[in-house]
Formats: C-alpha cells, structure tokens, sequence
C-alpha cells in the first residue's frame, strides 16, 4: 500500500494527471461519457449471456451468441482505459476509497468467474446446445455469478462520489 | 415558470432527492438509472448488432424477448430519471443539454419501436431474412444512444445535485 501511495504521488505530478484532473476539461467528462458506452456494451452483451446461461431466453443458441463477446471485450478494454485514465488524473480519491476496492475486486471475480466457465469445461458443453435446450446448473451459477457481479461492478462504481468522495 | 420549477424541487421529494444525505435517495436513484440505462441501451445494442450483421447464427426470432427486457429498462430509467429530475427541477428544465438529452432518447425508443414493429414483427421472421432498413435502423438507434449517453453525461456537471459530488 505504501509503494502504492509513493507512485500515486508521483503520479499526480505527470502531466497527463494535470490534464486528465482538469487541466483540460473536455477530458473528464469524455471520459466518463466513454467509460458509460463501454458499460453498456460490456454489461448488455455479457448480461444477455448469462441469462442464457441461466436457462432464461432459451430460443436463443448459445454458441452463435458467443460471436458477441468481442463487443462486451471491446467495452472493457474502453472502461479499463478510461478507467485508468481516471485514476492517472486523480488517484487521491481512489486508493483511500472502500468503494473503489470493492469494485476492483468485484472485477477480478468477474475475471475468475470467465476462467472457470472456460476451463472447467463448461464453455464447450453450453457451446453445443441449440435452442430450446436447457443449461446444466454449473452454467446457471456460472451466469447468475456474473450477472451479480456485474451489478456490483455498477453499484460500487456509482457508491465511489457518495461513499468514497470522488467526483 | 421559474418559480413553478423551484416549487417542484423543494417539494418535500424534490428535498428528500437532493438534501436528505441519505444512501436511499439521490444515490440509490442514480444507481437505479445506471442499471436502467445497462439494460435499455445495452440489449438495444445487442439487437442492433445483430441487425448490422453480427452474430448472424442466431435467429432474429429468438431475439424477440429481447425486448422485454429493454421495456423494463425504459420503465426503471423513467421512474429514476423523474425522481432525479424532481430533485433538480430548475437547474435542468431549463437547460438546454437536458432537452437535447430528451430529444436523443426520444428518438432512440422511437427507433427501437420501429424496429420492433417492422423488423420483428413480421410473420416472415422466421426465414432470417432483413428488410433493406433494418440496417439503417439498426445504426441510428446505435447513434442515438451515444447522443443520449453524451448529453446525459454532460448534465451531471449542473446544478445543486453536481455539487453533492464535489463538482463545480
């Protein structure tokens, strides 16, 4: 945490920090409006799938729906660029801040939770069923997983100005 | 017209939204909009995409749920957008970024209906065959969202409520 804090400080001296902070104003709030549209690709694309998952919306054929996933991959590589941005621009709000930490680590879940959907096997049996057909349960805990967790993401992020008191 | 609209934000709600400092109001109702705005304009884009030609294995017809759960969306992003809007009355309803915010929304679920209407709606829907503007459709509902989302964006740096957030 201390290492953490020292590059945090440095950080704040660069000029892309000064910049992103406020010392161009266009570029926070672009930000924030990019960081929304990626929420949305992410969070749409991947919430269909996990209702899916779910054994909800079984008309819909799990495998061609994959072809998908590249936008929501699309929309977190916005959110984390925008999001890094914002912490580069204001890290003092950040790293003190239980809001934020829940939502990283909210994150990381997420991350493991898309591991073990891919590796346990359970992507490749999903990826065969057609229509109509229903999910076994380690699919649905596997969508109902993400699908809280994303929400959490939401939640925590939307606490940071409230809880935490960043802006 | 002034006054009408202060009138509307200290009504015992409109103070509640604002001023309560409870977790329960203006970020509750903030949050509710998040998670209405995630489902409405994020299941419009998946239809939208899959109309522009992507994941085309998956058959039109089974994207029709789909749009139950953009309704639900609109109806969660209605009720907290009126609260929240209650709560600032005379910062936004007399700015212009928030008609202009309405206007893109406007037409978004105008497009999204048309969509709904004239692409899903046919009994032919089951051959996966597109008419010529369900692309043209498809695009502009995608445009209009972005509009929605810029110009949403950009009311939170006004009024009272933006100062809650350490905004100024």
């Amino acid at each position: 945490m201390a290492t953490l804090i020292a590059f945090s400080k440095w950080l704040e001296t660069t000029n892309v920090s000064w910049a992103v902070r406020g010392g161009m104003p266009w570029i926070w709030p672009a930000c924030e409006t990019l960081h929304f549209i990626g929420l949305c690709l992410l969070v749409g694309v991947i919430g269909v799938m996990d209702l899916r998952l779910m054994g909800r919306l079984k008309g819909i054929p799990i495998g061609p729906l994959e072809h998908l996933v590249p936008w929501a991959v699309a929309g977190f590589v916005i959110n984390v660029i925008t999001g890094l941005l914002f912490y580069v621009g204001a890290p003092g709000q950040y790293y003190g801040n239980s809001m934020f930490w829940a939502k990283m680590a909210f994150i990381a879940l997420a991350g493991i939770n898309v591991l073990v959907f891919n590796l346990s096997g359970i992507s490749r049996v999903v990826d065969m069923l057609g229509p109509e057909a229903d999910t076994p349960w380690s699919a649905k805990l596997i969508g109902a997983t993400s699908l809280f967790l994303w929400a959490g993401v939401i939640f925590f992020g939307r606490m940071l100005p409230f809880i935490g008191g960043a802006f | 017209m002034v006054q009408y609209l202060e009138w509307i934000e200290n009504t015992w709600f409109g103070i509640w939204v604002r001023e309560s400092g409870s977790i329960w109001s203006y970020p509750m109702i903030i949050t509710l909009h998040s998670y209405g705005m995630a489902m409405l304009v994020g299941v419009s884009a998946v239809i939208d995409l899959r109309l522009l030609g992507f994941a085309s294995r998956v058959p039109l017809a089974s994207l029709r749920r789909l749009f139950l759960l953009i309704r639900i969306g609109f109806w969660i992003s209605l009720a907290s957008g009126i609260a929240l809007t209650i709560g600032d009355a005379a910062t936004m309803l007399i700015s212009p970024i928030f008609y202009i915010k309405m206007l893109f929304v406007v037409l978004a679920l105008v497009t999204v209906r048309v969509t709904e209407r004239n692409v899903f709606g046919r009994p032919a829907l089951g051959a996966d065959v597109l008419p010529t503007h369900a692309r043209a459709l498809a695009l502009s509902s995608l445009v209009f969202w972005l509009g929605s989302i810029t110009a949403g964006r950009l009311t939170a740096y006004l009024g009272p409520a933006a100062a809650l957030k350490g905004l100024h």
